[in-house]
């Protein structure tokens, strides 16, 4: 089959015990890049490929080290989310929502051996489909305009409504601060900053990084501050890390359901990871319905996400490889890497230059298997993270989200924004309003209003334009019925609480 | 726990390097993946390889304001680094051209070459009525709303001045009317021509080259003095009646602090780097044209291009 | 009730406040008249509506904190403001030590385990920070020039500094 003689060309160009010992390497040192809040696998792989020239790395070594930090940090990305309710980077954002319930109920190790397996599980049907229908799939993106971008971001808005535990009016606010806050900024069109109130630090916009480590990790503290530990992931006793085999079977169909939508979210250049594992996870969550118990610490609302940003992972290498456009920001510094190869990724890459394909191909499949492989004996030492004592503890990671946003940008003003953010996200939490939708905002806001400025000027202003194709027109009623369905199925299920004042 | 021990000896070995690697940077003033991130890693690379600099070149992602954010920051407050290199193309001369850089000016650094160029080009979905540049450009006349653009840069940068500078050669002056989208990139702008969403892609050279061999789409002009080598069918706009010139030069900037020594010993640098067999290779494989333009000659075709460009984008009405 | 009724009259007002700022957007002759305020506008408007539904559906109060916690949570926010600005120009280690100390101290209320708390974690980190991840812009101390340290606080009083 010419696949697997594909296949072969490629591991016999990855695989050697040179770049196994560097994949191990690199796993170990990404997860712990990625485990630090504000540091995820974009700075990860950024600042490791000049290193790649000092080693002496040949082309194919340094694929296989970048993949493996690439997906090491993903991995470590998560290990903060479940443990201590911190997202690493943006794609553990969701597994922050079940992660840290089971943390809390001293399954942490459950969790992250759970998470480990589904992301193993995501990555591997994501290569799978790259390898089988990526030249085919490449013509998905030719599909989707400026209209039908417009509908899909709508989509992920409109589902979100299912995320505030009772109240949807509170999910739509902490989305639309979220696109409020994207709004800010130079406006690209004009030239001209935009809602900054004539501040120069806000020219450049606000980063997410700096609501995400806001948001979550200052917001702790202050929780932390509080309520002295109770309620709290810290020091629970934990049960002894094994591979849990019971929730991986029971995960089994969402799991493959979840690397499904990542992998299409994937697919489409604009959507990206942090979209794919949202999708993911609300997809399950809906299938789940109501006793489902998402967000209270059940295994699938573990496995739903870290298979979904898996596959989106994979996915997006689909146009990337193809079409030359990076789909995230991860994608977007392995363009870079082949590029410093000299490799120009583009439709005819699958078939003047295989084993560069192949050969990637073969890394992420290595990377993934190592990070399997690695997972049940580092979770056994990250899990002593949590018998620190908070008193060490929560300020290390305050100082830890300190630094992370300083080497950012080296500016007291967005460490001050921080502060804000996080003092934000004590109220929001008080008062029950998610705060996934706002870094969700500020993520996609940008291009959600891009998507709309471009269908304006393509169709002279006609709003029809925005659902004039099936699969705008598609995407359009799923978001009308996914912000309808919450509100009339809450109804039918739950006996409304009497208003009384 | 022996995968752990290994792990830790190789994190050593990479704090050694890391506190070795403090030579030169190399600034790429936007995200992974573009055209000035490919400039920093590729020169940074070659300056390693062929021993121009003992350390690798660490290369700093600084996006922001279309460069801007780059600009500012060296003149303000890295005005005497004389390890610092910062990758620079025709879109930062546009934008200072066109004073988009918060009211900074070019002659607030130094330009210390360019040595390579890619060539504009004005692309069509393989499907396109469109078969020359006249045949667009009578259809714009006909129906300006009828042909979109789409390009890599954002409104009024140097992808939307290609088709703007070729239709006012042709003696269409409702440049108002000419729809223009700039997204994230000159593959993404293919995508979206080839998908049918805009009916033109205005860009450079080494962003088609693959599509081109794939079959999906039709470059109708290419905007040099002569026809590019290797792409001798692909036709000048110059030949077809549209006196048109547009290339896309990389190359470096400086801060202006440092001292002419330094200055002199980065020209030297880069020339080296022009003169080099992986320079070219890397050329090659990326569609880019010959264009070795080092030193004080480089400084004044800048300068002779911001003039050109801030006459033109008054003329266009791109700026007041 | 009163707690989300008085979050839904803030949210309300800003949201109104927002629009307010969009229709100032300055637009130019190239990025249209009205496209770069029909984005904007929309999320105001949306965020106006649902400010309104979170007024007159409000849900049951939260379990605020006590005075004491109150306070507490000031001196967190006002140590890290501090510590933000001094950062640069006294470097990582000093900032560090204090800011971190102080934190501990809040939690565990034990005064030498939170002095120990603070030296070894500035120390630890910094050494993680420089030498195993090679961040370049943290530097061990700065010694400021006259006046930085009081330009550099100055920040965060209002109307004296700022820049």
């Amino acid at each position: 089959m010419d696949i697997l003689s594909n296949l072969a060309l490629g591991f016999g160009v990855a695989l050697s015990p040179y770049t196994l010992f560097l994949a191990v390497c690199g796993c170990f040192l990404g997860t712990i890049i990625g485990a630090l809040p504000g540091l995820g696998p974009s700075n990860g792989v950024a600042i490791l490929i000049p290193i790649t020239f000092t080693l002496g790395l040949d082309a194919t070594s340094a694929l296989v080290l970048m993949t493996s930090v690439y997906y090491g940090a993903m991995y470590g990305g998560r290990i903060s989310s479940i443990l201590l309710n911190i997202p690493g980077d943006e794609p553990a954002l969701m597994t922050t929502l079940d992660g840290y319930p089971m943390a809390k109920q001293g399954r942490a190790g459950d969790a992250l051996v759970l998470s480990g397996v589904a992301s193993f599980v995501g990555a591997l049907l994501a290569t799978i489909g790259l390898m089988l229908l990526a030249p085919s799939l490449a013509r998905v993106a030719f599909l989707f305009g400026p209209a039908e971008y417009f509908a899909l971001y709508l989509l992920a808005f409109c589902t979100l409504g299912g995320m505030a535990s009772n109240n949807q009016a509170k999910a739509a606010l902490a989305a639309c601060m979220g696109l409020g806050i994207a709004m800010i900024g130079v406006d690209s069109s004009s030239g001209l900053p935009r809602l900054t109130g004539g501040s120069l630090h806000l020219f450049d916009g606000v980063d997410f990084l700096v609501a995400i480590v806001g948001l979550f990790a200052i917001a702790e503290l202050f929780f932390f501050i509080e309520s002295h530990g109770k309620g709290s992931s810290i020091g629970v006793a934990l049960d002894k890390v094994r591979v849990p085999w019971k929730d991986i079977f029971d995960t089994k169909w969402t799991m493959l359901r979840s690397s499904g939508v990542g992998f299409v979210a994937g697919i489409l250049p604009g959507a990206g990871a942090s979209l794919g594992s949202f999708l993911a996870y609300m997809t399950e969550k809906s299938i789940a319905g109501p006793n489902g118990g998402f967000g209270t610490g059940v295994p699938k609302g573990v496995a739903a996400p870290e298979a979904g940003n898996n596959a989106a992972a994979g996915g997006a290498l689909v146009p990337m490889l193809t079409l030359g456009v990076p789909g995230s920001g991860t994608t977007a510094v392995l363009l870079a890497l082949l590029m410093t190869l000299n490799i120009t990724p583009g439709p005819t890459l699958f078939t003047e230059r295989p084993e560069v394909v192949w050969g990637l191909i073969a890394s992420l499949l290595i990377a993934n298997v190592v990070l399997l492989l690695m997972n049940v004996p580092m979770v056994k030492i990250f899990v002593k993270v949590l018998m620190v004592p908070a008193w060490i503890l929560l300020p290390g990671v305050t100082m830890i989200s300190f630094v992370g946003i300083f080497s950012l940008t080296g500016s007291y003003f967005d460490m001050l924004m921080m502060i804000g953010f996080g003092v934000l996200g004590y109220f929001l939490r008080k008062l029950d309003v998610p705060t996934v939708p706002v870094i969700l905002g500020i993520l996609l806001g940008g291009n959600m209003e891009d998507a709309l400025r471009r269908a304006m000027i393509l169709s002279d202003g006609d709003v029809t334009y925005l659902f004039s194709s099936p699969i705008s027109i598609g995407l359009w009623v799923a978001a009308i019925l996914g912000f309808v369905a919450p509100m009339f199925l809450r109804n039918v299920l739950k006996k409304p609480p009497a208003i009384t004042d | 726990m022996k995968t752990k021990v290994k792990a830790f000896g190789l994190t050593a070995a990479f704090c050694l390097i890391g506190g070795a690697a403090s030579a030169a940077e190399c600034i790429a003033p936007a995200n992974p993946g573009g055209g000035w991130d490919f400039t920093c890693r590729q020169i940074g690379k070659i300056l390693y390889d062929i021993g121009a600099v003992d350390t690798p070149v660490q290369v700093t992602n600084m996006p922001g304001a279309g460069g801007g954010l780059a600009y500012t920051t060296v003149v303000n407050e890295r005005n005497d680094e004389e390890n610092l290199i910062i990758a620079a193309s025709s879109a930062t001369t546009t934008r200072l051209a066109q004073n988009a850089y918060a009211g900074m000016t070019a002659d607030q650094v130094r330009f210390v070459g360019a040595i390579g160029a890619d060539p504009g080009v004005i692309v069509v979905a393989a499907d396109s009525p469109f078969q020359t540049l006249g045949d667009m450009v009578e259809a714009i006349k006909a129906d300006p709303g009828s042909v979109a653009f789409a390009g890599g840069s954002a409104v009024g940068g140097f992808d939307h001045m290609k088709p703007l500078m070729i239709l006012k050669e042709g003696g269409f002056t409702d440049i108002t009317s000419i729809k223009y989208i700039g997204v994230d990139g000159g593959a993404d702008a293919i995508t979206q021509t080839v998908g049918g969403f805009t009916q033109a892609m205005t860009g450079d050279m080494s962003e088609v080259v693959s599509f081109l061999a794939n079959g999906d789409i039709r470059v109708i002009a290419v905007l040099t003095e002569d026809r590019v080598p290797g792409f001798e069918d692909i036709p000048t706009a110059k030949e077809q009646g549209y006196d048109v010139v547009a290339v896309n030069w990389r190359g470096l900037y400086v801060p202006k602090g440092i001292s002419d020594a330094h200055f002199e010993e980065w020209a030297g640098k880069l020339q080296q780097v022009a003169d080099s067999e992986e320079w070219a290779q890397a050329m090659a494989d990326n569609g880019l044209a010959p264009f070795t333009l080092v030193g004080g000659q480089f400084q004044s075709y800048v300068d002779g291009l911001v003039a050109d460009i801030n006459a033109m984008s008054k003329e266009l009405g791109v700026i007041q | 009730m009163a707690s989300d009724r008085i979050f839904g009259l803030i949210t309300l007002i800003t949201a109104v406040a927002y629009i307010a700022a969009a229709t100032q957007i300055q637009t130019n002759f190239f990025s249209g008249e009205f496209l770069p305020k029909l984005f904007p506008l929309l999320i105001g408007g949306v965020a106006a509506i649902c400010s309104l539904s979170i007024i007159f559906r409000a849900d049951p109060d939260p379990d605020w904190p006590g005075g004491p916690t109150w306070i507490s949570m000031a001196i967190a926010v006002v140590v890290l403001a501090i510590y933000a600005v001094l950062l640069k120009p006294l470097g990582f280690i000093g900032p560090t030590i204090f800011a971190a100390g102080i934190l501990s101290y809040q939690i565990s209320f034990r005064p030498v385990a939170s002095i120990l708390s603070g030296f070894g974690l500035s120390l630890g980190l910094f050494v993680l920070f420089k030498y195993a991840l090679g961040l370049g812009n943290i530097v061990a101390y700065r010694i400021p020039k006259e006046g930085q340290l009081w330009d550099a606080l100055a920040i965060l009083i209002p109307f004296v500094g700022g820049h």
